[in-house]
């Protein structure tokens, strides 16, 4: 590697790329999921939300088997060596990562058994643990249940020398059993799959003033007899396998594993479990079918403490008279004061850039930008990108509509997006149908920016309307995701805007770009040349601070430009959510260097990055992490921040998450994360940008509003 | 309303392009979109004279594109030209015909002086720096694929342009064959191209001085935009500076170098031997300055309507290059200067009396003016066949701005000024390529040159001053001298008799004695 050679030299001999300096990805992601469940400890937290972060917690850890554990095994299976960025080969990495994730596991079931389930008792909720043990009437009505609901959808299956095993799928759960017929000694394996088409959770009518909960597995186990009506039931228990089911590579991946793998092909292996869930004081004879005919290894067996696949805690939450034991400090989005509903929007647009910071200020003007564009007679094209959109997404029918008033709409439609790639077909056909320009993502790379141009015909000439976000242009997530989202007619975005999409269309590059910056041609180089400006900087003496807000940082060059930032004197403040392969605190390295992450109760999202340059600083927000899928696999964008109110508004951003103490995580001199000290006033960022948005958005003097506004009872939506 | 959405195609012989231009009177000319697709059809057709059903589909598919785009914007008007890869296609009526009929783009094919003019034009578009370079001695030197053209400016005007078969997809392809290692390619392109430079240098440079460049190319142009050589701003470099910076490049890698520069791979070998053909070219001119306005011929095209449309006005004067290029070629032909300009003088005046009945352009009357410029350049081979010569001297030289046709239609009125006139229907060889509107336009002329040139049968100018009028079914041209014009009146209706025959009007000359 050149540039590595390059900055060794460069630098006082310290090598910035030493392994030692670097966290593991795959580790620093199971601390993400351990801030994740701090919050469901947080006494401060209701129960209910405390409910949803484990659930949460539990199906980012299936994610995460699915993706990255299946890559290690991957790497391992091709005999792939080549180390990570801390320097790790892949067997030391799945070494650690299954070791972290026994070690996460119990620590999930430790707050469900020990915390949870209490407090649940406590607010008269029971989850029953046993399933033999109901009375007479819960019995009767759960065994009515089973009989008319749960038996006709069930396919039992069993296994001797004269069926094969039977296949058992990713991520479901499964009973298994041994039976052994009614004449024979003989004991054989049998098996049912929990329908994931039923609810996994049952609410036994109230009699005890106690409302139980009974899950789908409970349910099947105690009539599990009546499945194998010729045999004896010996055991039963469930079990849930992972599967390395991914069919692509994962993007994050180097080109040449891809390449490795390719050759190796016929050694991989297609669909290997790699993880095996078994409830504790599972059977010991059962445990050892399983084991042979999945080859699992022993550390691959996870014991558990509790009930299998904790995602059901989500459906509790949907549960109804727990509203008091949910969260409504969060205010729900509010009006953007610049984009009233009344006013048409491209004016609004027209006396200036907006920045709109959601979920506290409202997603709508989005797709009311789109809805207006597409029956606006005026506006002559959209184009838009598409990554993420919700099913029965306005925007896709304002699109439709757009083409059928005869504009011209293109669309860029991903569909490599990760588990969202059927979805994303059927709406990609349906706007092609509706006479929408489609295209269907490019070759080898993701399309990952989000931009929307809307071409109008104005009086004095062509006027280009932008908008660049952060986010996906999906009005659900837009909900939970903290993500900024700009509006400009500035010529000079809406050339480069224009030169993006023919770019999209195939088309050659523009000559220059005037404000936007693309992955994967010239962002890597663009933030690591703004890194070592601010280094520059420092050396001669001028202010030089870097903030920058991401999901996660891990791209070994840019880690090391910021260590050598760091070590020339630039300070450094990281507001990272997710993975962060930078250490702080080395000494000569990092000391300048300070790594805080927020989980709360929206997803932070947005990609903020401040550099101040020499005292004139400079501000953009990007759909890009500092990732290597996104600064070299990906077509990302990232634009500067100009207009000095904005500007503002980004600062504002920046500084009250770098004072957050109520939900902040800060990154210790051990690489681990722990909660910032509370002193002074509570400081909870995603509380106070949303009470900030719903001050702003009120009129100023109610005596100036000619409209009346009635209050209503404030019943939280229900 | 008062503004026009204006596309601009360009058929290339690597590149299929695109601009948008929004035009108005208030704000001028402004690009709105620019759309660019690579497709090498200069190697094909340039070897098989054809284009293959690959290429054909691709076409289609991306004019198609085009048209999608242009209605994206509500375009109004549109010029689509195809230059040298169209031009060396046999086929290419029916080729033409396709397209159109499939994508409902009409391309008309431009020839190499018009594709340099409009080029050239393209620098306008920058009105007020090119003027500034133009303060000193200057060349353009246009860098195509198949050839390059070097244009010398003298005072600001054209005085010569020639075309040389040097176009860096030649010169590229022909290193493919010798495939030497990059070290070897200054050496190589230098002995490929140093003959042909020294040949222009003597035949039209001579003693001229050139201190500005002014360049029209596709792979180095970008990378003065983003290297500082030698000058402040980007865009410029100082010849030196640039030198020595190809210089260099030799020892480097070019993947690292693309690279650095942000430029696209695939072209970095086109812009290694661009920029050291480039190189010889400034040493054979001596120049001091290079400017890469990073026009391309969109623009030019968009120039040239905007300027029909006065959306835009130049200062420059660019019927006056074409001019200036006529009577460049006149001198080295040794043409007499005070003879054509007698010529022009009544001519024109003729001309400008019968604006009603003649039914000529504005652009017609050019072409005579260039007539009368050349209308002797034959006799520099021989004054026994003056016409023929003539005919054959003009329809060789490149004059810049004029198309093919156009060129067709000056050398033979300048013929039939010398010889007999051709009728269409036994018109032979040299009326290859004239339509019938080209021909009247052949006849018209040749009536006015010939009544001219009757005027001044001694070449003495004896005509001071020459008024025309239309009276009746009389042309009626009054002149004042106190010279005996008996032997131009005596011989004057032979030529009249061809005047009449077009335009139905008998000359007749009238002297008035002051």
């Amino acid at each position: 590697m050149s540039a590595k050679k390059k900055i060794e030299t460069v630098s006082n001999k310290i090598n910035f790329y030493n392994d030692e300096y670097y966290i593991n990805r795959e580790l620093s992601w199971l601390q993400f999921n351990s801030r994740c469940l701090s919050e469901a400890k947080d006494k401060a937290t209701p129960l209910f939300e405390k409910l949803k972060f484990l659930s949460i917690t539990a199906s980012n850890l299936d994610e995460f088997f699915m993706v990255r554990v299946a890559s290690l095994k991957d790497m391992i299976n091709a005999g792939y060596k080549k180390p990570d960025i801390a320097g790790m080969s892949p067997k030391e990495q799945l070494d650690k990562v299954t070791e972290a994730v026994h070690e996460f596991q119990n620590e999930q079931y430790r707050v469900y058994n020990h915390m949870l389930l209490q407090e649940l008792a406590d607010n008269g909720i029971q989850i029953v643990r046993e399933y033999d043990k109901l009375n007479s009437e819960e019995a009767d009505y759960i065994d009515r249940y089973f009989d008319d609901f749960v038996y006709p959808v069930l396919t039992p299956m069993a296994y001797d020398s004269s069926r094969p095993f039977p296949l058992i799928r990713n991520k479901t759960l499964n009973i298994g059993a041994l039976v052994k017929g009614k004449e024979s000694n003989e004991m054989e394996f049998a098996m049912v799959q929990v329908p994931s088409v039923l609810p996994r959770i049952m609410e036994i009518p109230e009699v005890s003033g106690v409302r139980k909960i009974m899950l789908l597995e409970q349910i099947i186990q105690r009539n599990i007899r009546k499945l194998f009506l010729n045999y004896d039931i010996v055991c039963c228990y469930p079990f849930r396998v992972g599967r390395n089911a991914d069919l692509s590579i994962d993007e994050d991946e180097a080109e040449d594993l891809l390449k490795e793998i390719e050759k190796q092909l016929k050694r991989r292996q297609w669909g290997q479990a790699i993880r095996l869930e078994i409830e504790k004081g599972f059977d010991k004879r059962l445990l050892k079918i399983l084991t042979d005919e999945l080859k699992v290894e022993q550390r691959e067996i996870y014991t558990i403490d509790g009930p299998l696949d904790l995602t059901f805690l989500m459906k509790m939450y949907g549960i109804e008279g727990f509203d008091y034991l949910k969260e409504h400090g969060y205010n729900s989005p509010a009006p953007v004061i610049q984009l009233p509903s009344d006013r048409d929007i491209f004016e609004c647009i027209r006396e200036g850039d907006i920045l709109m910071h959601h979920p506290y200020e409202s997603f709508d003007p989005v797709v009311r930008f789109v809805e207006a564009a597409a029956s606006d007679p005026a506006v002559l094209a959209i184009k838009q990108t598409l990554y993420r959109v919700s099913g029965n997404s306005p925007i896709i029918a304002a699109l439709a509509k757009a083409a059928d008033n005869g504009k011209q709409v293109s669309v860029l439609v991903e569909l490599k997006a990760r588990f969202d790639e059927e979805n994303n077909i059927v709406w990609a056909k349906m706007l092609e149908k509706a006479g929408c320009h489609v295209i269907y993502g490019l070759k080898g790379l993701k399309t990952h920016s989000k931009i929307t141009l809307v071409v109008r015909k104005e009086e004095d000439g062509i006027m280009r309307y932008v908008h660049l976000a952060t986010g996906n242009y999906n009005d659900s997530t837009a909900k939970l995701y903290t993500d900024v989202g700009m509006f400009t007619c500035a010529e000079a975005y809406g050339e480069d805007a224009t030169a993006v999409f023919n770019m999209l269309s195939g088309y050659s590059e523009p000559a220059v770009w005037n404000k936007l910056t693309l992955a994967p041609l010239w962002l890597k180089d663009r933030v690591l040349d703004l890194i070592k400006r601010e280094a520059d900087h420092a050396r001669n003496g001028e202010p030089a601070h870097i903030i920058a807000k991401m999901n996660s940082i891990c791209h070994k060059d840019v880690i090391a430009a910021l260590y050598e930032a760091s070590s020339a004197g630039v300070k450094i403040d990281l507001i990272v959510r997710g993975i962060c392969c930078l250490k702080t605190g080395i000494p000569g390295v990092s000391e300048n260097i300070n790594v805080r992450s927020i989980v709360g109760n929206f997803l932070e999202h947005s990609r903020i990055f401040y550099f101040e340059n020499g005292g004139s600083p400079e501000y953009y927000a990007s759909s890009a992490d500092w990732m290597p899928r996104n600064l070299e696999r990906r077509v990302e964008i990232m634009f500067p921040v100009e207009n000095p109110g904005l500007r503002e508004k980004l600062w504002h951003i920046l500084d009250t998450e770098l004072h957050d103490n109520v939900k902040a995580h800060i990154m210790n001199k051990e690489g681990q994360y722990v909660k910032v000290a509370k002193r002074g006033d509570l400081i909870n960022s995603q509380k106070i940008f949303g009470k900030e948005a719903t001050e702003l958005s009120k009129p100023k003097n109610i005596a100036e509003s000619r409209v009346f506004e009635p209050e209503y009872r404030d019943d939280h939506g229900l | 309303m008062a503004t026009d959405v204006f596309a601009a195609i360009d058929l290339g012989s690597y590149e299929l392009e695109m601009k948008i231009y929004e035009m108005s009177q208030k704000k001028g000319v402004k690009q709105i979109d620019h759309v660019r697709h690579r497709i090498d059809l200069g190697t094909e057709t340039y070897a098989t004279g054809q284009i293959s059903a690959y290429h054909m589909d691709e076409l289609i598919r991306i004019l198609t594109d085009y048209n999608k785009i242009m209605e994206g914007y509500g375009v109004t008007r549109y010029q689509a030209y195809a230059t040298s890869a169209l031009r060396e296609t046999r086929d290419n009526d029916t080729v033409l015909e396709l397209l159109r009929q499939r994508t409902g783009i009409e391309i008309d094919i431009i020839s190499n002086s018009e594709q340099r003019f409009l080029d050239y034009k393209s620098v306008a578009l920058n009105n007020e720096r090119f003027f500034k370079f133009l303060e000193k001695p200057t060349a353009i030197v246009d860098v195509g694929g198949g050839s390059i053209q070097i244009s010398l400016f003298d005072n600001d005007t054209l005085v010569t342009t020639q075309q040389l078969r040097l176009g860096v997809l030649r010169l590229y392809s022909t290193m493919q064959h010798i495939q030497p290692p990059h070290s070897k390619y200054p050496m190589l392109v230098r002995e490929l191209v140093e003959s042909q430079l020294n040949v222009f240098a003597k035949m039209h440079l001579k003693d001229r001085k050139v201190e500005n460049v002014i360049l029209l190319d596709d792979y180095v142009s970008p990378v003065l935009q983003r290297v500082n050589l030698g000058m402040d701003e980007k865009s410029y470099a100082s010849a030196r500076v640039f030198v020595d910076y190809i210089g260099t490049l030799a020892g480097k890698s070019l993947t690292d170098t693309a690279k650095k520069l942000g430029l696209a791979q695939d072209n970095i070998m086109l812009m290694y031997v661009s920029g050291l053909l480039l190189s010889n070219i400034l040493s054979v001119l001596n120049a001091e300055t290079i400017w890469a306005p990073g026009g391309t011929l969109c623009d030019g095209i968009a120039f040239e309507y905007a300027e029909r449309k006065r959306f835009l006005r130049s200062s420059h004067n660019f019927e006056q290059d074409i001019v200036a290029c006529a009577q460049n070629i006149s001198r080295r032909y040794m043409g007499s200067k005070s003879r054509s300009e007698t010529l022009q003088t009544i001519a024109l005046n003729i001309f400008d009396s019968m604006k009603k009945i003649h039914g000529l352009t504005k652009r017609d009357r050019l072409l005579l003016q260039i007539c009368t410029i050349l209308h002797d350049c034959g006799k520099y081979i021989s004054m026994v066949n003056l016409g023929d010569c003539s005919y054959n001297i003009i329809m060789s030289t490149e004059i810049i701005g004029l198309s093919h046709l156009e060129r067709s239609i000056v050398a033979n009125v300048v013929r039939f000024n010398h010889d007999d006139f051709e009728y269409y229907k036994d018109g032979g060889y040299r009326f290859h390529g004239i339509d019938h509107d080209a021909y009247l336009t052949i006849a018209k002329l040749t009536a006015i040159l010939r009544i001219a040139n009757g005027l001044d049968r001694t070449h003495k100018q004896k005509f001071k001053n020459v008024k025309v009028a239309v009276k009746d079914k009389e042309l009626e041209i009054t002149v004042d001298t106190m010279a005996d014009i008996s032997l131009e009146k005596g011989l004057f209706g032979q030529r009249g008799g061809f005047f009449e025959q077009v335009y139905g009007l008998r000359p007749v000359i009238r002297q008035k004695r002051f």
